[in-house]
């Protein structure tokens, strides 16, 4: 995604009740976080599990919250995604940038990038593929989907190559 | 003392305070010991407690929030340290209960022996206390009441012989009814 609307995304979120961005950076999501950054909205956490763990704490007192990581920190957390995050059915966001989308993306990538849609699907996870042509309907999505009380992911292939 | 003795000395200075529980035995101590609607048990996602609580503990700072953690479980997430350590949250009360040991699987060592997990929060600047006996623990526990955390209290204790029940209540209904009771 461009980072003109990464940015704005992040404002979107910001503005429509999202109250906590809790992860793990990557570079498929630098200007998302880099524009949290300068919000100081931004809560970067040591690994991924890590991050979850706060934002359910956070759930807990009813603050909306967002996780953002990588698809290879989301593979990290395959457990306590099943028994923290859909046992007690919390209502997080994840938004997580996706390595290993394109098929001449760096060599640790390509295996965990090619089984990602499977990993989202085996999990039963509610989830959407997002670009820079539908990333305020995307947006509108994830609120609905975490205020009805579901857990719910956005998907940012990452389109370049650096 | 045993976990299920330090637990019922707790108790009686946290009283209905929010407490979130790490899995295995020291929910299920907790659970039998004294149920209550701000208990959190997190029956799964071994390690998390801490950063539970860390979120509780930002979004409550009104609140004194206690973590039940063991050894085997801040092990296996001591970055946790560092980011609670780093957010400074003065309500967070950090209880690690230390059998050197993963009693939940069978009693397999930990390297808490070695490894001083107390030396290791006070170089990351938490407020830190260390008890043996029962009477530190009481001691402690009364002292604490006016220090600003983040707090972190190692109570060594020895393996049980007994093993407390099982959490019979659905994970839902967990998350629920401690919510309503923040």
């Amino acid at each position: 995604m461009k980072k003109l609307n990464q940015e704005r995304m992040f404002n979107f979120l910001a503005n429509n009740g999202i109250k906590n961005f809790i992860g793990v950076p990557d570079s498929t999501l630098k200007h998302f976080i880099e524009q949290g950054l300068k919000k100081k909205k931004i809560l970067i956490a040591t690994r991924e599990e890590e991050a979850i763990g706060i934002a359910t704490g956070m759930l807990l007192s009813k603050s909306p919250s967002l996780i953002f990581l990588q698809n290879a920190g989301f593979a990290n957390s395959l457990s306590t995604i099943t028994s923290l995050v859909q046992l007690y059915q919390f209502p997080l966001i994840f938004l997580i940038g996706w390595r290993g989308y394109q098929k001449n993306d760096a060599p640790e990538h390509k295996k965990i990038g090619k089984i990602q849609p499977e990993l989202i699907k085996s999990l039963g996870l509610k989830s959407r593929i997002i670009k820079d042509k539908n990333w305020k309907e995307c947006c509108n999505w994830v609120i609905a989907e975490s205020k009805n009380g579901h857990t719910c992911a956005l998907i940012v292939p990452r389109e370049f190559i650096d | 003392m045993i976990r299920k003795e330090a637990i019922e000395i707790a108790i009686k200075e946290i009283g209905n305070q929010p407490i979130i529980s790490a899995n295995g035995y020291i929910s299920r101590d907790l659970y039998n010991v004294y149920d209550k609607h701000s208990n959190f048990y997190m029956i799964g996602s071994m390690g998390l407690a801490s950063s539970i609580g860390l979120g509780v503990a930002l979004k409550n700072s009104k609140k004194r929030i206690f973590v039940f953690d063991g050894d085997g479980n801040i092990l296996m997430n001591l970055g946790s340290l560092t980011t609670i350590s780093s957010q400074k949250p003065k309500n967070l009360v950090h209880i690690v209960f230390d059998n050197s040991s993963h009693e939940s699987t069978g009693g397999q060592p930990t390297i808490s022996k070695k490894i001083d997990i107390h030396s290791v929060a006070k170089a990351l600047k938490y407020k830190t206390y260390k008890a043996t006996t029962k009477n530190e623990l009481e001691n402690i526990l009364y002292r604490i009441e006016k220090i600003k955390g983040p707090i972190l209290i190692l109570i060594k204790i020895s393996k049980s012989k007994t093993i407390s029940k099982r959490i019979d209540i659905d994970a839902i209904k967990i998350k629920q009814r401690f919510m309503e009771s923040l």
